[in-house]
């Protein structure tokens, strides 16, 4: 069995990791040795090099940096749709959770409807409908994950609501939004969090496989999930264009599953 | 003639839950009354209603018949917001009636119109130290706890403590202990109190009078003293074989 701090060490390694790929988004323009959408006829299709790390595509475009500025937009588009989705699913589960009655019912029943379909093809769908672009996918995904922090946040509160300390809130005059944002929110916190962390991999899964589909980011914008979309098509002679910005997504998604599962273990842990 | 103001009263009180498809009785038709000052015993075993009685009279649960009065005012199905102004209760798990993620201060500052001041007096009056109310819950023992969960309920000052199971948690010198405080306090603010327990020994030491609680229904109440002494229901009897057993 692991112990509490080889657990730890774990934690602090995923998060370093993490940490890591964050500040190359963040920094990703001090950082990229070219203009990522600088198109150079003379230099299409060119394997790695010292000039181009990565190579180039076919348009002549240096994939080393459209790697860095695809992080930026991969892993915030990310963030961003976690984070509403987040706020959203955890308001709407506080209060399904809390005050129960007619509109936890119809609200529950409409999760239950969202989830009875794969979240990709409901994705798919919303987005075609939208026309494409990255805040139509992020609008397309959104729609089906709120739902996983509204059950989890609706869980949660009908547990803690059952605490005596919430009734002795309630004893003193306070008022449903107070016991939830003073109480319950803090309290059912911490596994809702977690529960987002575990969501970033199947998020970052879910706008690339959009922006692939053509669904999502569109071109000339750098993202890794368009980026391999359009060099796939030739991938046999320059494997480069689409294999660099695949390891990014795919060591991306490890991760930020290895944080979340590390998260989970050390909270878990006796 | 007594000529003390009955501060609480219930009329035919009754509930029943759903269980499994039918309707299970949680109490029927009870009647009781708190006189001001005084301290009523509610005894019975598991699953006989004593809590849900409880819940009644704060206000978390509205009976299916019946009538709640607080001071001749009527206040059936009043929200639990309102029914604190006039009750407070203290909890059976003391721990779990503070939020763990905050101070004992913060969590008295949270009643209306508290001050420091107020907070300061009343930790003394439990007899506690000043310094406690920097810890969390669990970095105080059970008694300081249930201590501080009384302080709690007398900073909103009220009439009435409804105390449910407050020392089946608590070693015995630490029951005594808060035994003694109520009965300081009864003595002291002429409070009175609703003294939820199943431990008969206790209650005997404690309450004025007693209502023996069974199946929801009450099937014995009276002076404690002579229903302890001279029981007439065969199921008081019972339960105070019990004690005499264990006791022995």
């Amino acid at each position: 069995m692991k112990t509490k701090r080889s657990l730890k060490r774990k934690l602090i390694l995923s998060a370093v990791l993490a940490g890591i790929l964050i500040l190359i988004a963040i920094f990703s323009e001090v950082l990229a040795p070219n203009d990522p959408y600088q198109t150079n006829a003379a230099m299409i299709r060119k394997a790695p090099s010292a000039m181009y790390w990565f190579g180039t595509d076919n348009l002549g475009r240096c994939v080393f940096s459209r790697v860095l500025y695809g992080a930026k937009t991969t892993i915030f588009a990310t963030f961003l749709l976690v984070a509403i989705s987040f706020v959203i699913g955890t308001l709407i589960g506080m209060l399904c959770g809390y005050y129960g009655g007619i509109v936890d019912e119809a609200l529950m029943r409409l999760a239950d409807l969202t989830l009875a379909f794969p979240q990709m093809v409901v994705a798919i769908a919303v987005a075609g409908m939208l026309g494409g672009g990255l805040v139509g996918a992020m609008i397309a995904l959104g729609i089906t994950m709120w739902t996983t922090f509204a059950r989890l946040a609706r869980s949660h509160t009908r547990t803690v609501k059952q605490e005596p300390y919430i009734t002795a809130a309630k004893l003193s005059g306070k008022s449903g939004c107070y016991i939830i944002l003073r109480h319950i929110l803090p309290n059912i916190l911490e596994p809702v969090l977690i529960s987002a962390l575990t969501q970033i991999g199947t998020t970052m899964i879910g706008i690339s496989g959009l922006s692939f589909l053509g669904l999502g980011v569109v071109a000339p914008q750098a993202e890794w999930g368009s980026m391999i979309s359009e060099a796939r098509a030739y991938i046999q002679i320059a494997p480069w264009a689409v294999l660099f910005p695949a390891g990014a997504t795919i060591v991306t998604i490890i991760v930020f599953n290895y944080l979340g599962d590390a998260l989970v273990e050390y909270r878990n842990h006796p | 003639m007594n000529d003390k103001i009955t501060i609480l009263r219930g009329q035919n009180i009754t509930k029943k839950y759903k269980s499994n498809g039918r309707k299970v009785q949680a109490l029927g038709g009870l009647d009781f009354s708190l006189q001001q000052g005084e301290i009523l015993g509610i005894v019975g075993e598991s699953g006989s209603g004593k809590s849900t009685l409880l819940k009644m009279i704060c206000g978390m649960e509205k009976p299916d018949e019946g009538q709640l009065f607080h001071e001749n005012e009527e206040y059936t199905g009043a929200h639990i917001g309102k029914t604190g102004g006039f009750l407070q209760m203290v909890f059976q798990d003391a721990y779990g009636s503070f939020d763990p993620r905050m101070t004992m201060k913060q969590s008295l500052l949270e009643i209306q119109h508290v001050t420091m001041d107020e907070i300061l007096d009343i930790i003394k009056k439990v007899g506690l130290e000043p310094e406690l109310l920097e810890r969390k819950p669990r970095q105080l023992s059970g008694g300081q706890c249930q201590r501080m969960s009384i302080a709690r309920a007398l900073l909103s000052h009220v009439d009435i403590l409804l105390c449910d199971e407050i020392t089946s948690a608590l070693d015995v010198t630490t029951q005594a202990q808060v035994v003694k405080l109520l009965l300081e306090l009864r003595r002291e603010e002429g409070l009175s109190l609703v003294f939820v327990s199943h431990d008969l020994a206790l209650v005997s030491q404690l309450c004025d009078r007693v209502m023996v609680l069974k199946d929801g229904v009450c099937v014995e109440a009276g002076d404690t003293k002579t229903v302890i002494t001279q029981p007439k229901n065969a199921y008081t009897k019972l339960l105070l074989e019990n004690v005499i057993t264990v006791s022995a």
